[in-house]
């Protein structure tokens, strides 16, 4: 029988795990929002509808996916040591949970005090999400842009949180609380640094080591590496001065500074898709497809952005940002996360048994993890639904039929996710029981 | 001085090289030297090599390949 190697301290399998087969339930609880509202949500972004649709997206789907995938890619890739993770994850697990069922409740049933609740719970929670993330990324002996540019990613959700608890306050206390800063220039900035400073630069981040490694690609030319996420950053703390500069004057200067931003998302995502056309392995697997989705998805947000700015009598309809949030939202962060999922949880499959001293006879292949039919029969639906709610903003009257495959395509994903876990409980058992029926036990089972 | 075996794992998806590795680092004899090609830095391996006693040298070649020397310590 072949040794059992001793492997570094990742965390747990249940670490990861306990994040990734909760973030697609609540995917499916933003499409029933929008199946029992009905075509109002779709009215503007500030219906209670489309704010609890888009807080259960980014904040149970999204962040609990991101959060999940960091704790792990940041002790296995970068090779960091992270302080107590089972205690952390669960901690800060069922407080992100509990935070986003009493924000979308907060929206939907317009209560302020579960502004207040859920404020205090995300603050706990990634207060000391953050505090342990900084300091394994601080710490980690691995170097290279992606590492610098994950350290940047924590900071802008840091960033994001403080603001978000802000506006959280505003909306609580309104009666009590008097603010120099306008709401409209908070919730600005808690967007862009939600969406640019946290989620995209993880993405980014991510991408310039697993677009080449998993997707055979050359690698992104140095200079990308260094312009894309330096260019992010510099435009997210110019956009901020809003905070601190309003007025009309500000306003050009402000939508020029996005403009930017936006031109610079485009042409990560042209980069990233003529990268992937001159991969070196032809057939092309979920997780690409779902790369591929993403960056289109990111390519035509940034086209529909120029001609908002350019048609005003398009870009000031109330539902352009519902335009552009699905083409952000479902479109490039839920493609790029499913698409990592499939990929992420067959490796810590394998990882995990190797490290209970499975070998090629007692461990399935990769590919066995998650059947490929299922995969690609739920990236259908997944972009079949990307389809129907941008038709829906369009015409509301298809909001039923989108927030039907929306939770579809999300109840499809968690069944695939579960199954994965179910094939690592399998193996698991199988190879403690032939290691318990042999002469030697492994050093850590 | 026994011919080094060697792993090019150039062009093959993870965890393809990694298991390979260890299945061969099963069965190196003392002395023997296993070299792997890889286009990137194996953090993952690293790790594990420190915990198992092995020693390893890596070097960025000028094709931009990452080759990695390994022997039992």
């Amino acid at each position: 029988m072949q040794p059992v190697l001793s492997f570094e301290q990742a965390p747990p399998i249940s670490v990861p795990y306990r994040f990734f087969l909760t973030a697609p339930l609540f995917g499916a609880a933003a499409g029933l929002v929008l199946v029992l509202l009905g075509p109002e949500t779709l009215q503007s972004r500030w219906s209670p509808g489309a704010l609890a649709m888009t807080h259960l997206i980014v904040v149970d789907f999204m962040l609990q996916a991101m959060c999940g995938s960091l704790l792990q890619f940041v002790a296995v890739v970068a090779g960091a040591n992270i302080w107590r993770p089972r205690l952390v994850a669960a901690v800060v697990h069922p407080l992100i949970t509990a935070g986003a069922i009493f924000l979308a409740s907060a929206f939907l049933l317009e209560q302020q005090v579960l502004f207040l609740v859920a404020a205090a719970v995300f603050v706990t929670a990634l207060g000391l999400f953050l505090t342990v993330m900084a300091i394994a990324l601080l710490r980690t002996p691995a170097r290279g842009m992606s590492i610098h540019v994950l350290r940047v990613a924590v900071l802008g959700l840091l960033v994001t949180v403080a603001l978000g608890a802000t506006l959280a306050l505003t909306l609580g206390l309104e009666e009590h609380l008097q603010t120099d800063w306008s709401l409209l220039a908070l919730i600005n900035v808690h967007v862009a640094w939600g969406l640019g400073g946290w989620a995209l630069m993880l993405v980014i981040g991510v991408s310039f080591l697993v677009v080449p490694m998993f997707q055979l690609t050359p690698s992104y030319p140095l200079w990308l590496t260094r312009l894309v996420p330096a260019g992010l950053f510099l435009l997210l703390c110019l956009w901020s001065l809003q905070l601190v500069a309003p007025g009309a004057g500000a306003q050009v200067w402000q939508s020029g500074v996005a403009l930017v931003g936006v031109l610079l998302a485009g042409f990560y995502a042209a980069a990233t898709l003529m990268l992937q056309s001159r991969r070196r392995r032809r057939q092309a697997d979920p997780t690409l497809l779902f790369w591929r989705g993403a960056m289109l998805s990111l390519l035509v947000f940034a086209l529909s952005w120029i001609v908002f700015e350019t048609l005003p009598q398009l870009g000031g309809n109330l539902r352009a940002p519902l335009w552009l949030g699905v083409l952000a939202l479902p479109g490039l962060f839920l493609s790029v996360i499913t698409g990592m999922l499939y990929k992420i949880m067959p490796f810590l499959n394998w990882l995990h048994l190797q490290q209970q001293g499975g070998t090629s006879m007692t461990s399935p292949n990769m590919k066995q993890m998650i059947p490929e039919a299922a995969m690609r029969g739920q990236m259908r639906l997944h972009f079949a639904a990307l389809a129907l709610l941008l038709a829906a903003v369009l015409w509301p009257a298809l909001a039923l039929p989108a927030g039907l495959a929306f939770t579809a395509s999300c109840l499809w994903l968690e069944w695939n996710l579960i199954g994965a876990a179910r094939v690592y409980a399998r193996f698991r058992d199988r190879i403690r029981a032939s290691l318990a029926g042999g002469a030697e036990a492994p050093d850590r089972a | 001085m026994p011919e080094p075996r060697v792993i090019d794992g150039r062009g093959m998806e993870p965890p393809e090289p990694l298991a390979r590795a260890l299945a061969e680092l099963a069965t190196l004899a003392p002395g023997e030297e296993l070299v792997m090609l890889l286009d990137c830095e194996p953090l993952p391996l690293y790790a594990i090599l420190d915990r198992n006693g092995f020693r390893y040298r890596s070097e960025r070649r000028a094709d931009g390949a990452n080759e990695v020397h390994i022997q039992k310590a």
